[in-house]
């Protein structure tokens, strides 16, 4: 369950916990007895752990949804489902902001608290307003915790198809996803061999800058990286993705800038100055296909610019992290040729 | 000469209860005292720098008396052990097992209790009323330990020694 992690720094071998071992330290003793005792196979299939008041503790899993019994068991019936109480979700509410909800007033305002090793936990309540925006949530009754997951390899077939090797440069690359399709594990690790370089490939590490807003691509606690992210990146955690582009621009000369799930008007903003500059961009986007991205105003302003070099439509028609597309930027067309048919059958272990 | 030497022991017992019933008098506006400029640093810690809470009360352990510091170290060490319990439940279990060796009494440890219901649950003006209502009780409290000290310590010291002597004068 655990998994044996050499260290280089340290020369040691450490036991690193696992992504659902991680998460079930902010759950209350009852829950978390019930989730540590189900089988293996499920635990690693965890991908959701789904908490409403006064309703049944639900796990989503990577090939669907499963009730939980009192006995630990997967239930059928409601009534025999665990039924998650208030007490419940106060104690979650309190273990994950480390009992300092002061603390997570900007978090609390978004929705959502990140756990150390980039796990997010969103938040749903009432909502406090002030001036007709929202100032806090209170009455928290729903948490949805969502693990976060490190697959090193995840983007080796993709990465040929984003980087030009004549010139050794990446190419300007939107990956686009339904949510838990696997958009975040795939970037993660695009950085991660960015950042290292890839032998296979001839091409080396270059400068990534990553504008980590919800601390999910690098998972920094205190601001030090818990995911690998790579040896030449720098990570502007829980910042803004418009102003910290520029801050990463100015400050620290990246060849790549990442960032996760751009959607307001300010990021594309943003991004626009990034090419300007001459910048590489890796971002995400919420899509199921390219007419749904051709549907939002910003996105159309983004798509008609003919910056975004490679489009990649991820899914789980495989498992999820499956690569269903890579569309070339300027044709709009899929790449043609034998290699993307083997990128595209490949069997992702997300 | 054995009578004399139990005479002595008499008094001496009687003299050394007093002496610690007055120490307990005395040492309560002390930690009143002490507790109250704690609370200030951890709300400081709280709504200036936004500290989380086992942080700060480890900060506030560093700097506050020793008679006190147990407290917050106690505190501190449950919340970041991760067994799954809350600040209150943290918070009771450290302030049980500070408060034998106190001078503290009941009504200091229930505004300490209460207290601890309410730390970590709210945003940063929420933490602040609440433990601006434990400083102002807390003082309130002082006010009346100082007064107490200064009817009881003295009393408390000759009552000890005057009732070994009237013992000794009624078995003599």
């Amino acid at each position: 369950m655990s998994r044996l992690v050499y260290s280089t720094d340290n020369c040691r071998v450490t036991i690193k916990p696992s992504p659902w071992q991680e998460v079930t330290k902010v759950l209350p003793a009852s829950i978390r007895s019930i989730i540590s005792g189900l089988p293996l196979n499920i635990l690693e299939k965890l991908e959701e752990i789904r908490l409403r008041q006064n309703r049944p503790l639900i796990l989503g899993l990577s090939d669907g949804d499963i009730l939980l019994g009192i006995n630990g068991k997967p239930a059928v019936e409601p009534l025999d489902c665990y039924l998650v109480t208030a007490d419940d979700i106060q104690r979650v509410t309190q273990l994950i902001s480390g009992c300092s909800l002061y603390a997570f007033d900007e978090e609390l305002k978004n929705g959502f608290i990140t756990l150390p090793g980039g796990h997010r936990v969103g938040l749903t309540g009432k909502t406090v307003l002030e001036n007709g925006r929202v100032r806090t949530l209170k009455y928290i009754t729903g948490l949805n915790i969502r693990i976060s997951r490190e697959v090193k390899g995840a983007a080796s077939p993709l990465l040929p198809f984003i980087i030009d090797q004549r010139d050794q440069s990446v190419l300007n690359t939107l990956l686009f996803s339904p949510p838990r399709c696997g958009k975040t594990t795939m970037l993660r690790d695009i950085i991660r061999q960015l950042s290292n370089g890839i032998p296979e490939l001839n091409f080396r590490g270059v400068v990534v800058g990553v504008v980590d807003e919800r601390s999910e691509l690098a998972g920094c606690w205190q601001g030090v990286p818990q995911r690998e992210v790579g040896i030449r990146t720098d990570v502007l955690d829980g910042c803004r993705k418009s102003e910290g582009m520029f801050m990463l621009l100015r400050s620290m000369a990246p060849r790549v800038i990442a960032t996760d799930e751009i959607g307001t008007d300010e990021d594309f903003a943003a991004l626009e100055g990034v090419f300007n500059a001459g910048v590489k961009v890796l971002t995400t986007v919420h899509a199921a296909s390219l007419a749904e991205l051709n549907q939002r105003p910003a996105l159309r302003n983004l798509l008609n610019m003919k910056v975004i070099e490679r489009f990649v439509l991820l899914g789980r028609s495989k498992n999820i992290g499956t690569i269903e597309e890579i569309i070339d930027g300027r044709t709009m067309l899929p790449l043609p040729g034998k290699e993307v048919e083997q990128c595209l059958k490949y069997l992702p272990a997300l | 000469m054995l009578k004399i030497l139990a005479c002595l022991v008499i008094v001496s017992a009687g003299g050394i209860c007093g002496m610690l019933v007055a120490r307990g008098y005395s040492l309560r506006p002390v930690e009143l005292r002490s507790l109250k400029s704690a609370l200030q640093m951890l709300e400081t810690e709280i709504t200036y720098a936004a500290t989380p809470l086992a942080e700060a009360l480890g900060l506030v352990a560093a700097r506050t008396d020793c008679r006190l510091a147990p407290l917050f170290e106690e505190t501190r060490k449950e919340l970041l052990s991760m067994s799954g319990c809350t600040a209150k439940e943290a918070w009771e279990k450290a302030l049980f097992k500070f408060y034998p060796r106190s001078s503290l009494i009941g009504c200091d440890i229930s505004i300490l209790r209460s207290l601890g219901g309410a730390l970590g649950i709210s945003d940063s003006s929420g933490q602040s009323k609440h433990l601006r209502l434990a400083m102002e009780q807390i003082g309130a409290e002082l006010e009346k330990a100082e007064v107490s000290a200064l009817q009881h310590v003295k009393l408390w010291n000759y009552l000890g020694f005057l009732g070994g002597l009237v013992i000794v004068l009624i078995f003599y």
